[in-house]
């Protein structure tokens, strides 16, 4: 457990930096905890960020890797929904990665 | 490819059994382990619908869960211990454990 | 090639960890692209119910929860036609879209599975 600060709050992480609470997401958290992994927020972050979000919202799980190709395809087209795309805005774990940024529970399914 | 179904729940307060029946093939096999033993008590309409199985599927019962609860398997199970049980296993393509 | 994998799934939604872990399993193994199909049987088909508040038991959405199975690449989805109608649900509109089988059917399909798990 660790603690994130953000405009003179903090905010409680978990041991792999995950929010504790899901209620405390914000747009300046995202930019702070994508800053903690040395990464700058895009346009097309933020575009599959808000995917994630839409997909949390439908679902109520945080998907792996694979379903969350399957619905950037669904909802984006193609050349966003692909592994490549999202492996390059994300590290090369979209899944992990990307569901901390939107403030997602951490995907279970994922190794 | 047959399966061997294991049950393991009396079939007096659950309906693994009856489901179990109505969806086994030709092939498949039952064993009875743990309470789901008690379907061999005599006089019950569970026993009568075991015997009312083609005799393609094979009935198994587990000897110690029989002993256990004084029950003698009829003559359509056959009797059987856990070596047996193992080797069972290994006979069908897929076993079915009913949890 | 991967084994197929049938999940049987015949506890009701709220009754203990069943139906979750029958669902948990179909969604790991669909994340890792294995050929998966899930029956819902006996009380399991109460899963299917349209219109549940889970949150009312401090309980997960299973239901939404299970409209995810498809993007997980778990696109066999079954229910007992026979389930279904003894417990009122034989007409209903359900939440997931499911084939439903006759008892004959059930038989066939679980023939065509490599492996069969009931919870």
């Amino acid at each position: 457990m660790s603690t994130l600060n953000v405009g003179g709050r903090d905010i409680a992480l978990d041991k792999d930096g995950y929010l504790i609470d899901l209620q405390d997401w914000s747009r300046p958290i995202a930019e702070a905890l994508a800053a903690a992994e040395e990464l700058q927020l895009s346009d097309d972050h933020w575009e599959i960020l808000d995917l994630l979000r839409a997909f949390y919202a439908e679902f109520q799980l945080s998907p792996a890797n694979r379903p969350l190709i399957k619905y950037a395809a669904l909802k984006l087209g193609t050349d966003k929904g692909n592994s490549l795309h999202l492996n390059r805005l994300f590290k090369g774990t979209p899944a992990k990665l990307a569901a901390k940024l939107a403030g997602l529970p951490k995907p279970t399914n994922c190794l | 490819m047959a399966t061997l179904h294991i049950l393991s729940h009396s079939p007096f307060t659950d309906s693994r059994l009856a489901s179990c029946l109505r969806l086994l093939g030709a092939g498949d096999a039952l064993l009875l382990t743990g309470d789901a033993v008690y379907a061999l008590q005599p006089g019950t309409t569970n026993l009568q619908a075991l015997q009312l199985m083609p005799a393609s599927v094979a009935l198994y019962a587990l000897d110690e869960d029989l002993a256990a609860r004084a029950l003698q398997a009829p003559e359509r199970a056959q009797v059987v211990d856990y070596p047996e049980f193992v080797e069972l296993c290994t006979r069908y393509a897929k076993v079915n454990s009913w949890l | 090639m991967s084994k197929s994998l049938l999940i049987i799934s015949r506890q009701a939604p709220w009754s203990g960890p069943g139906a979750r872990e029958a669902l948990d399993i179909a969604l790991a193994g669909g994340a890792f692209d294995l050929p998966i199909g899930m029956l819902f049987l006996d009380d399991g088909v109460f899963q299917l119910s349209a219109g549940q508040q889970p949150g009312q038991l401090q309980q997960k959405n299973l239901g939404a929860n299970l409209q995810a199975l498809p993007m997980f690449g778990v696109e066999e989805l079954y229910a007992s036609q026979r389930s279904l109608s003894e417990r009122g649900l034989g007409d209903s509109e359900l939440n997931l879209a499911v084939q439903r089988l006759d008892d004959s059917e059930l038989t066939a399909l679980l023939e065509r599975y490599d492996q069969v798990i009931t919870l």
